[in-house]
């Protein structure tokens, strides 16, 4: 089991508190394509963060290959996010003022790899998502699927055991976001990296292996959706 | 260092304007640094341009007028000093620290002539050889008084090149004029030395023996005052107890209390020079302060601006969070910028300031005021030193790192959902 949550809580303390996660159990195994679905206010996005270590959580317990993840210091959880996650954001999340190639570079600049190397490496990998031509441009010059991809590029680029994607399509046409879709996909088989999408869309669940449905701050039923248009979305849902 | 560097130069790049008008104020602020500094030091040098005529570890002493009756002696009395107090010095206690002693007898307004020329109001003053080194007079020719004139009280004379030049009509053959005859009152001295003189009232001083001079006037045993020079006593404590031994002793002989602090005076150079030290450091501290506190304007200013800076960049702290950047890779960041931004302007102060230095060393300091017919500079050399330039050096440096601490801190307590929720 590559994550394991055990009765994962969480408040959000305030002049009213809310309690956003109440008790989640939820594992997933090695190389899995799993989409965590749910309304908004349903608790995705916190989990999502508490996945990612980007946020703490108050109770229970949560494992990433048998190592529990709780209370980390700030340097230590930066060194997870940097070794085993990679980020996949909604509004791509790329450095205005960095080309291309200086976003994808910057993983790599923290994990301490010299200026060539990952210049090189960052190359590569933008080469690979058919984005070469791009690399000197800023942010602002692309359109959002090339921006998507330059961020899964940049997710990719420190070979991260899971990617995290909070709603990857969420800003993207429903052409671009099919692309973007079946990108995570290929990854998935091709490299075996477990990508897990939060979204709530019903389309862009159904690219993925296994559904979690998450409500109330719950986890709901788990649909296996190996066979991709056999539920009830199928071949008739469009993505958007 | 490279890549660090790369992003405080993107950044200040951003926000050129904004950097340039927080960087001017600690330009300004160090500007001032080194120009108040300059100006010190100027002032300083001007005051202690008097001094360097003089071998510092001399003293001086002199008969006063009594302030306590003694020894069935009322008070108000005078004393005077006279050759016996100068013996006083070649014997113990005193004769471990006292190196020479002289003493000079001045007789002023005589009429110098020499063939046709002539210099009116010029002094007579009777003195030993030692008394050249002591007040570092430079013979430019001949020499000064030896013992020999002494002993045979011989009718020599040393007078200054401005002196020699005018009886030699404009010439500076020196030289020509040893050996010759010039008569001062109705006294003719042969010239056996020309020194070099300064302008000041001192160059109408001819040296002559002390015991010429004692002949021609018939003067008894008493002396004006005596000078001598000293060595071994190198603290303010061990001076005060010297001077106070002295007194004593040469108090108790003529008849005065031993205590009496008026009886007899001592003026010690080498104390007096300390004081100065002293009230220079003082002066340098204050001005530093001052300087100081100037900079602080600019350092605040830095240290706001920065706390902009983070404010706007923390979506962007966020994003480099979440891929792996850890406070102290942010912190970094901040703290370069803001020592970046207080040395690179710091440095364009520090040339400013240094540039200023020198036009105020062309123009002021090459200025003299003339006070009681001796020329004065106001300030000499006004300029700051390499050690001032590396101190002010680390002063930006630390307070580049002081102003970058907390907008960093900040920084780096950036929490990455926060951030990233930050549209």
């Amino acid at each position: 089991m590559q994550i394991e949550l055990h009765n994962v809580h969480k408040t959000y303390e305030g002049a009213q508190p809310l309690h956003v996660l109440k008790g989640v159990n939820l594992s997933i195994e090695k190389g899995e394509f799993v989409s965590i679905m749910g309304a908004s206010g349903s608790g995705k996005s916190t989990l999502l963060n508490i996945l990612g270590i980007l946020d703490n959580y108050d109770e229970g317990e949560y494992f990433v290959d048998g190592q529990l993840i709780k209370n980390l210091s700030e340097r230590s959880a930066a060194r997870y996010r940097n070794k085993m996650l990679g980020f996949v954001f909604q509004s791509f999340n790329l450095i205005s003022f960095k080309t291309a190639v200086e976003n994808v570079e910057l993983p790599l600049f923290y994990q301490g790899v010299g200026r060539k190397r990952r210049h090189d490496m960052a190359m590569e990998y933008l080469e690979r998502l058919g984005l070469k031509e791009w690399a000197g441009h800023y942010p602002n010059e692309m359109s959002g699927g090339q921006k998507q991809r330059v961020a899964i590029a940049r997710a990719l680029i420190t070979h991260p055991q899971i990617i995290l994607a909070d709603e990857p399509t969420g800003a993207l046409d429903s052409k671009t976001s099919v692309e973007v879709m079946e990108l995570l996909g290929q990854l998935n088989r091709e490299e075996k990296v477990t990508i897990i999408v939060v979204t709530h869309e019903s389309g862009v669940a159904n690219c993925t292996n296994r559904i979690i449905h998450i409500k109330d701050g719950v986890i709901g039923n788990i649909e296996e959706n190996s066979r991709h248009n056999a539920s009830a979305f199928g071949t008739t849902t469009v993505m958007k | 260092m490279h890549d660090l560097f790369t992003e405080v130069w993107e950044s200040v790049r951003r926000n050129r304007l904004r950097t340039i008008l927080t960087g001017f104020a600690v330009a300004w602020g160090i500007f001032m640094i080194i120009v108040l500094l300059g100006a010190g030091n100027g002032l300083m040098g001007a005051f202690n341009q008097g001094g360097r005529d003089f071998a510092s570890n001399t003293m001086m002493m002199g008969g006063g007028w009594t302030t306590k009756p003694y020894d069935g002696l009322k008070e108000g009395r005078r004393v005077r000093l006279d050759m016996s107090d100068m013996e006083r010095l070649d014997k113990e206690p005193f004769a471990q620290y006292v190196d020479d002693v002289t003493t000079t007898h001045t007789q002023g307004g005589f009429t110098m002539t020499y063939g046709r020329r002539y210099y009116t109001n010029v002094s007579l003053c009777g003195t030993f050889p030692s008394y050249s080194d002591m007040n570092k007079i430079q013979i430019v020719a001949g020499r000064f008084i030896n013992e020999k004139d002494i002993n045979e009280r011989r009718k020599v004379i040393v007078l200054s090149n401005l002196m020699a030049q005018n009886f030699l009509n404009g010439g500076n053959n020196f030289r020509d004029l040893l050996g010759k005859r010039v008569k001062v009152g109705n006294f003719s001295f042969q010239v056996i030395g020309i020194r070099k003189g300064d302008e000041s009232s001192d160059d109408r001083d001819l040296y002559v023996p002390y015991s010429t001079i004692k002949t021609i006037f018939a003067l008894d045993n008493r002396i004006d005052q005596m000078t001598f020079t000293f060595h071994g006593l190198n603290t303010e404590e061990e001076n005060e107890a010297f001077e106070k031994e002295l007194k004593a002793s040469v108090n108790t002989a003529h008849r005065a209390a031993p205590d009496d602090e008026s009886a007899t005076w001592i003026w010690n150079r080498f104390t007096q020079n300390l004081q100065m030290e002293k009230g220079s450091r003082i002066l340098h501290t204050a001005l530093w302060i001052i300087g100081l506190f100037t900079l602080l304007g600019g350092i605040v200013g830095v240290s706001n601006i920065m706390l902009i800076t983070v404010k706007e960049r923390t979506h962007e702290f966020g994003i480099r969070k979440a891929i792996g950047a850890s406070p102290w890779n942010i912190m970094k960041l901040i703290v370069a910028e803001s020592v970046t931004i207080t040395a690179f302007f710091g440095y364009i102060g520090m040339a400013l300031g240094m540039l200023a230095c020198t036009l105020m060393d062309k123009t002021l300091g090459q200025s003299e005021m003339e006070v009681f017919d001796q020329s004065i500079r106001l300030l000499v050399n006004p300029t700051v030193g390499m050690d001032v330039a590396l101190e002010a050096t680390l002063v930006l440096i630390i307070a580049g790192t002081l102003a970058g601490l907390a907008p960093a801190r900040k920084a780096a307590r950036v929490r990455p959902i926060e951030a990233l929720r930050d549209e």
